[in-house]
């Protein structure tokens, strides 16, 4: 359901995704593993429509200097020079790094305005999947969300995300920062998604909780893709688990 | 095959930190143009204005240069932004009148010390609010020129709504003309140099995120002091030459446009480069002159103006031309 043809981005000084050519079909779960600076977070960027804005804003400021080459291909159609609103009306929506969740609204209405494309009657149905998904948030519906631990913060920010009815949820560096039990919280999350009907791309640095789940993985190298295949496969691969693993 | 825009730095032979070759002459002044002309454009201008008029747009930009200087080491070297210029230049602008009034001192020691003495007093003024940011920070600043200047109006002190008059002027034109822009010129390069010292690297610091050098056990407030007073002495300075150009000084010294109009210099010569703002002053106050044939339309241009240069060139004058001098572009094969 969505392709990424030869994609090569270049900041100012230098690239940061360098070739990069991948395919997500319907139902997978797909994971992007890559240390700092790999170029993750670009490729998230990109595919999510985002990079456009930061590419204007930057060149209004007469500041960095971004170039997008290659193609994103959504259901057939070609979405590179797409908006990022017009792609989460496609149903691509991206859950950022660092969760920029909304610190002075409540849990409750950091999840409404992810929910702004849908219908009240879809608002409530998604609400309640939500609540299913994550029991402690709605615990916390009311509280400021600034004031929620990291991985509460995570689990709304997925939420948030939902809210929209994705059918690809882009999940940027999810377990970033976060405590291995609440790694598996938020792994069994996505596997749980998944079993709704969303695809997921997911980029992370955690292969070892990640690889686990996903159907099949890309490994990215500064800027560009080194390994692909199944999650089996990527396990045990030599590569990997030196440089993932730490064995 | 795709091409891409690249923007690198124009190529520069490295030199080590304590040899100084002298290269070829281009090379030497490609260097130094950059500081050189302006200063030599600053120094001759006063020779080629003829008119009296004329001699006092530059004056007066000089001084809105000063105000505007003094708000955007205020923003780089705390991250505050202040709405309160005017406070800095009415004080000095009071505090040189007293002197020569009630004292009989010489417009040149009144200088002196209104400068140092009412940079104290609006420190002092400021201090209490130091701990606030943002729009607070900004609204106090705001309040400030008001609170003194209803205060001389209401209980009719240091001339009231009238002004004091009889103030002593310059010994001769040379030294007015020159004096401000001297002035000018040693703040801002004294400015630069100072933020980039280590002192200075504090500052910035502060301003970048003030918890981090919290926590590396340096007292804030001490350099926001230091930085507060630095910039009143600026707006003091203005402020008491004024008096002493205009042989007078006015509740006006108060008025809100020497707040206002210092941000408007700030915002289109760049912020933060403490350069751009006096060149955003060279631009804006002789601008705002030529318009004034335009009648009341002039204020419809003169907007319409500052709109579109925050719009299209938002990094501002400073640091287009400095990208422009020092980068080029060129198309790559990707």
């Amino acid at each position: 359901m969505l392709e990424v043809r030869e994609l090569m981005v270049f900041y100012e000084n230098g690239m940061a995704i360098n070739n990069v050519t991948l395919a997500v079909e319907r139902g997978e779960i797909v994971g992007v593993l890559g240390s700092n600076g790999a170029g993750k977070s670009t490729l998230m960027y990109t595919i999510s429509g985002i990079i456009l804005d930061r590419k204007l804003k930057e060149q209004r400021r007469g500041g960095e200097r971004i170039t997008v080459f290659g193609e994103v291909v959504h259901r057939g159609e070609k979405i590179t020079g797409l908006k990022a609103s017009m792609r989460v009306r496609r149903g691509i929506v991206l859950c950022p790094e660092r969760r920029r969740v909304f610190p002075e609204s409540s849990v409750l209405e950091n999840l409404k305005i992810g929910a702004y494309l849908r219908d009240r009657s879809e608002q409530r149905e998604m609400l309640k999947y939500i609540w299913r998904l994550f029991p402690n948030l709605f615990q916390l519906r009311s509280r400021a969300a600034g004031f929620l631990s990291g991985g509460e913060q995570q689990m709304l920010a997925i939420g948030r995300a939902l809210m929209a009815k994705p059918d690809l949820l882009l999940l940027d560096e999810p377990l970033l920062g976060l405590a291995p039990a609440v790694q598996v919280k938020v792994i069994e999350a996505i596997r749980h998604i998944r079993e709704i009907g969303i695809t997921v791309l997911v980029a992370d640095q955690y292969a070892r909780p990640l690889l686990p789940i996903i159907d099949r993985g890309y490994v990215l190298e500064s800027g560009s893709i080194t390994l692909a295949g199944t999650g089996a496969e990527l396990r045990e691969n030599p590569d990997v688990r030196a440089a993932y693993f730490g064995v | 095959m795709a091409k891409r825009r690249e923007r690198i730095d124009r190529p520069i032979r490295v030199l080590t930190e304590d040899i100084y070759a002298l290269e070829s002459l281009s090379r030497m002044i490609y260097v130094a143009a950059p500081s050189v002309f302006p200063v030599l454009f600053l120094l001759l201008l006063p020779l080629f204005t003829p008119s009296l008029y004329m001699q006092r747009v530059l004056i007066l930009t000089a001084v809105y240069a000063l105000l505007a200087l003094s708000w955007d080491f205020i923003a780089v070297a705390t991250g505050l932004v202040s709405l309160g210029q005017a406070l800095f230049f009415g004080v000095g602008a009071y505090l040189a009148a007293i002197l020569n009034l009630h004292f009989g001192l010489p417009p040149m020691v009144t200088l002196l010390v209104s400068t140092f003495a009412g940079a104290a007093i609006a420190t002092a003024l400021v201090a209490p609010c130091l701990p606030l940011r943002g729009v607070y920070f900004a609204m106090t600043t705001l309040v400030y020129p008001l609170l003194l200047a209803r205060t001389i109006e209401a209980t009719a002190v240091l001339g009231g709504t009238d002004g004091l008059v009889g103030i002593a002027s310059f010994p001769n034109v040379w030294v007015e003309r020159y004096l401000v822009l001297a002035f000018v010129l040693g703040a801002t390069f004294a400015l630069r140099r100072l933020l980039r010292t280590d002192f200075g690297l504090v500052m910035r610091s502060i301003s970048d995120n003030d918890q981090a050098v919290r926590a590396s056990a340096i007292n804030i407030t001490v350099y926001k002091l230091v930085a507060i007073y630095l910039a009143s002495a600026l707006g003091c300075f203005a402020g008491a030459y004024f008096t002493h150009l205009y042989m007078f000084v006015g509740l006006s010294a108060f008025s809100l446009d020497l707040s206002i109009l210092p941000i408007a210099c700030a915002v289109v010569g760049g912020m933060g480069t403490l350069v751009g703002p006096v060149i955003g002053a060279f631009v804006l106050v002789p601008l705002a002159e030529m318009v004034r044939d335009l009648g009341t339309l002039r204020v419809v241009f003169y907007s319409l103006l500052l709109v579109a240069l925050v719009l299209f060139k938002p990094e501002g004058l400073m640091s287009f031309l400095e990208r422009k001098y020092r980068q080029i572009e060129r198309w790559v094969q990707v």
